[in-house]
């Protein structure tokens, strides 16, 4: 029996079949004879939370644009098929063609949160590609790239190349270079030192010395001599998104996947300056698509998906300079074909009323607002720039336009967080409910609803909040119960919250060196897998993967940095500045606000960067 | 195509209408949708040769663009054979199915079940247990079985598919492998045609029924 047919055997015993199909309609099937480059694009999560990412679907459809490179798909198998192929001998495959992942020339994977680390390792582990870097004689180039790049170091053993910034342009870098790397028949070390000259935002972790105090803090990070490895990777950036590669066909899934619908990028990149985002700083600066090419790539996509919703996507939607116009064209082109336009990520202050009533011609779900901090003080802190009345304002406008659901985003452990800053969300929630009862009868839906959800804040690194301890987990668990009891007292509000171990865990590996690599490892042999569903979760497992790499979690978690101290990441250079940083960190702590630079430079040190900002 | 559930088949249908130049004809309220209607329900897992759904169109098209336009928006492995149109007052084809006709593939034990099929033909009643969504039922597996026949290999099955009396051929097999004294085996299950009955009594492929 060939691969294919082990697996259709194995897909009646499995949940959602559907998630092995391949074969969706618009998916890329090449002649394997006739390409140079086999690519393998690796989403290490299940197939409907892959299939629901847009830098993949970008970064697919550009290179099979190529007639020398086909690029496949590989997510990780659910548990239950993860179990049926380890027992039946049946390795990782690619979607398109049921390749083993092992043939493949690279193996491309994105890391877009650390909670997907161990799935990369077991990903690995089914494919039959030792996990070390330095074991692997053959098999594909390991490449990564997406936000965690960032700091690459937890993964940094397991990779030959990560690849920062903008995937556009790197990614047939990294394919030119294969090509002309096999030719020459040189060994695989010549790879990776001609990606530093050839791929834009290229990081060889194993060229690179790392050095620790007694402390356990990092003491410096050298680039080995001879290799050529710069002191300061910086990232790839791609200018001109308009002039960008994207997609024309988007696969259709046969299941259902988490955003089953037309993802529109308009524009990319944050200019806010929210000190807690990381997406805000590494994805500057703001670059955006222009109306005739979107409405170009919209044109193309519905009818060749056939979806029947859009979603006009980015950071902060509301912030695309032609908003209005843009809403306005799409719903009239779009209307007699019934394709919906939506808008997600409204940010409060931008709250446009009649680009809403536009685009929301349809049912109304409910509308998700992000104060993120209860009191102003706070808000100021993390630079959030919206204030009560924005708020207020907001949903009064909200409820008299027929809504009757809100859900408030905020973050508990916020840097320097007390008591009365909890007590300000209830406060909040209850202004909130008093808006809905300023609406008159008439004019409002009936069936008030607030969801106040409040997650656990995570520092992340590439932020003014890099050196930030994270709150302990015990005080957490303090405000958790603190702020339901507040919320209990008031009708008609639900509270969310999350467990505090997974935010641990991601701190230890948003923040953590290379050190933390054998903790992963470690968990891995233990079971671990899938970390950030519940039913999955195997706290003993992580506990012992610790405690055997002689780890302790407190170090990366709830220590705070001083801010000369060696970042396991200071090598990294994601197009701000340190200097901007910790200029912003300062402000932070004086509760002082950085307005949006499209109001006036504040030297974030984008500038540095070749045709950006200008 | 066989690890698609109906919920999904359905929703890709939808999607695939939408990238077609058919003046579909779509629901009213707040989430529209092309009114569209599959003959019967194909269990997860089984192949087909032959199924049906009905799209309500407004105003007219003709066949060859009809047939042009949906074979290009659907995949290879779900090719259109044929397009009809029926008026709207004709009934549903979903109305019309009373039976299906099924080869049935065991991938193990098949001398042992085709022996069964024979004794079993022989009977006049053979009772057995019917899964549904709201719980078990006893029902006659034989009655409900309007006819077999084998090869030697594979099984050929005519069996009953209305709302009342359904046969699922997975039941049968259980049934012939009691008979036998087996376990059932994995097997491949194709449906080959939907059926109905014409004015005059006689058994036809539903879109024949009728013109």
């Amino acid at each position: 029996m060939n691969i294919s047919e082990r697996i259709e055997e194995l897909m009646p015993l499995v949940q959602k079949p559907s998630r092995y199909i391949g074969n969706e309609y618009n998916c890329v099937i090449k002649d394997a004879a006739k390409v140079d480059v086999r690519y393998a694009f690796l989403f290490p999560d299940v197939y409907e939370i892959g299939m629901s990412h847009l830098g993949m679907k970008i970064l697919y459809h550009t290179l099979n644009k190529r007639d020398d490179t086909w690029c496949e798909r590989v997510f990780t198998p659910w548990p239950d098929m993860m179990k049926l192929m380890e027992e039946n001998g049946v390795p990782l495959f690619s979607q398109e063609s049921r390749t083993p992942v092992k043939d493949f020339d690279i193996l491309g994977i994105t890391l877009m949160y650390e909670m997907s680390y161990t799935n990369i390792l077991r990903s690995l582990k089914l494919a039959g590609i030792p996990l070390y870097a330095k074991d692997r004689k053959d098999g594909p180039f390991v490449i990564c790239g997406g936000p965690c790049a960032f700091n690459p170091e937890p993964l940094a053993p397991f990779v030959d190349l990560f690849t920062l910034g903008d995937g556009e342009k790197s990614i047939h870098q990294c394919v030119d270079l294969f090509k002309s790397w096999r030719a020459s028949g040189a060994p695989k070390e010549e790879y990776l030192k001609r990606a530093l000259k050839e791929v834009d935002g290229a990081y060889v972790p194993s060229f690179y010395n790392v050095e620790y105090n007694d402390d356990g803090t990092v003491k410096r990070i050298e680039p080995k001599s001879g290799t050529g490895a710069p002191r300061l990777v910086k990232k790839a950036l791609v200018n001109d998104l308009t002039a960008a590669d994207y997609p024309e066909k988007l696969i259709v899934p046969f299941g259902e996947v988490v955003h089953d619908r037309i993802m529109l990028e308009i524009f990319r990149g944050c200019t806010r300056g929210c000190r807690f985002c990381q997406a805000g700083m590494i994805y500057r600066p703001v670059r955006e698509r222009s109306i005739d090419r979107l409405m170009e790539i919209a044109e193309k996509l519905v009818n060749a998906t056939g979806f029947d919703e859009i979603s006009l996507m980015s950071l902060s939607s509301g912030d695309y300079s032609c908003l209005p116009e843009l809403a306005h064209e799409m719903v009239e082109k779009f209307m007699a074909k019934r394709v919906k336009i939506s808008l997600p990520s409204q940010r409060i202050d931008t709250f446009l009323k009649d680009t809403l009533k536009e685009t929301q011609k349809v049912r109304k779900t409910a509308l998700t607002l992000a104060p993120e901090a209860g009191t102003q003080r706070l808000r100021d802190v993390i630079n959030k720039g919206v204030t009560e009345e924005d708020l207020m304002r907001a949903v009064t406008d909200a409820f008299s336009e027929g809504w009757s659901a809100v859900k408030l985003y905020f973050m508990m452990g916020l840097p320097t967080e007390t008591d009365e800053d909890i007590l300000g969300i209830a406060d909040l929630a209850a202004k909130v409910r008093r808006c809905y009862f300023s609406v008159p009868k008439e004019k409002r839906a009936p069936g008030l609803r607030i969801t106040v959800s409040a997650s656990v804040f995570v520092p992340k690194p590439q932020t003014p909040f890099q050196w930030c301890a994270q709150l302990d987990s015990e005080t957490v668990r303090h405000r958790q119960l603190l702020l339901k009891s507040e919320l209990d007292k008031i009708k008609g509000v639900d509270y969310k919250y999350h467990e505090m171990d997974v935010s641990e865990l991601e701190s230890v590996f948003s923040r953590g060196d290379r050190r933390v690599s054998e903790v992963l490892k470690n968990a891995v042999e233990n079971g671990c897998m899938f970390d950030s569903w519940t039913e999955f979760f195997n706290k003993g497992g992580w506990e012992k993967a610790f405690e055997d790499a002689g780890i302790d979690p407190a170090f990366y978690t709830v220590r705070e940095r001083p801010t000369d101290e060696v970042l396991p990441w200071s090598h990294i250079d994601c197009g701000v500045s340190q200097a901007y940083l910790l200029r912003e960190y300062e402000k932070a702590r004086r509760a002082e606000i950085t307005p949006d630079c499209r109001k006036g430079c504040q030297g974030c040190g984008l500038r540095r960067y070749e045709g950006a900002c200008v | 195509m066989r690890f698609v559930s109906h919920l999904d088949l359905q929703r890709f249908l939808m999607r695939a209408l939408n990238r077609t130049c058919l003046p579909i004809a779509f629901s009213k309220g707040f989430n529209p949708h092309p009114l569209l209607s599959i003959a019967g329900a194909l269990a997860m897992g089984h192949e087909s040769d032959y199924e049906v759904f009905e799209v309500r169109i407004e105003g007219s098209i003709d066949k060859d663009t009809a047939l042009k336009t949906m074979r290009d928006a659907l995949p290879p492995d779900m090719p259109i054979k044929d397009v009809l149109f029926r008026e709207d007052n004709f009934p549903s084809m979903m109305s019309l199915v009373k039976m299906a006709d099924y080869v049935i593939m065991p991938q193990s034990s098949n001398a042992e079940l085709c022996k069964a099929a024979e004794s079993f033909k022989a009977m006049d009643s053979v009772m057995g247990i019917r899964k549904t969504k709201s719980g078990e039922r006893e029902v006659d597996v034989r009655k409900l079985c309007i006819d077999i026949s084998t090869d030697g290999e594979k099984l050929y099955a005519r069996l009953m598919l209305t709302e009342q009396d359904t046969l699922k051929p997975d039941l049968l097999i259980k049934t012939l492998s009691d008979i036998a004294g087996i376990e059932p085996p994995a097997c491949r299950y194709k449906r080959l045609k939907l059926l109905g009955t014409d004015r005059d009594g006689k058994i036809k492929p539903i879109t024949e029924i009728g013109v």
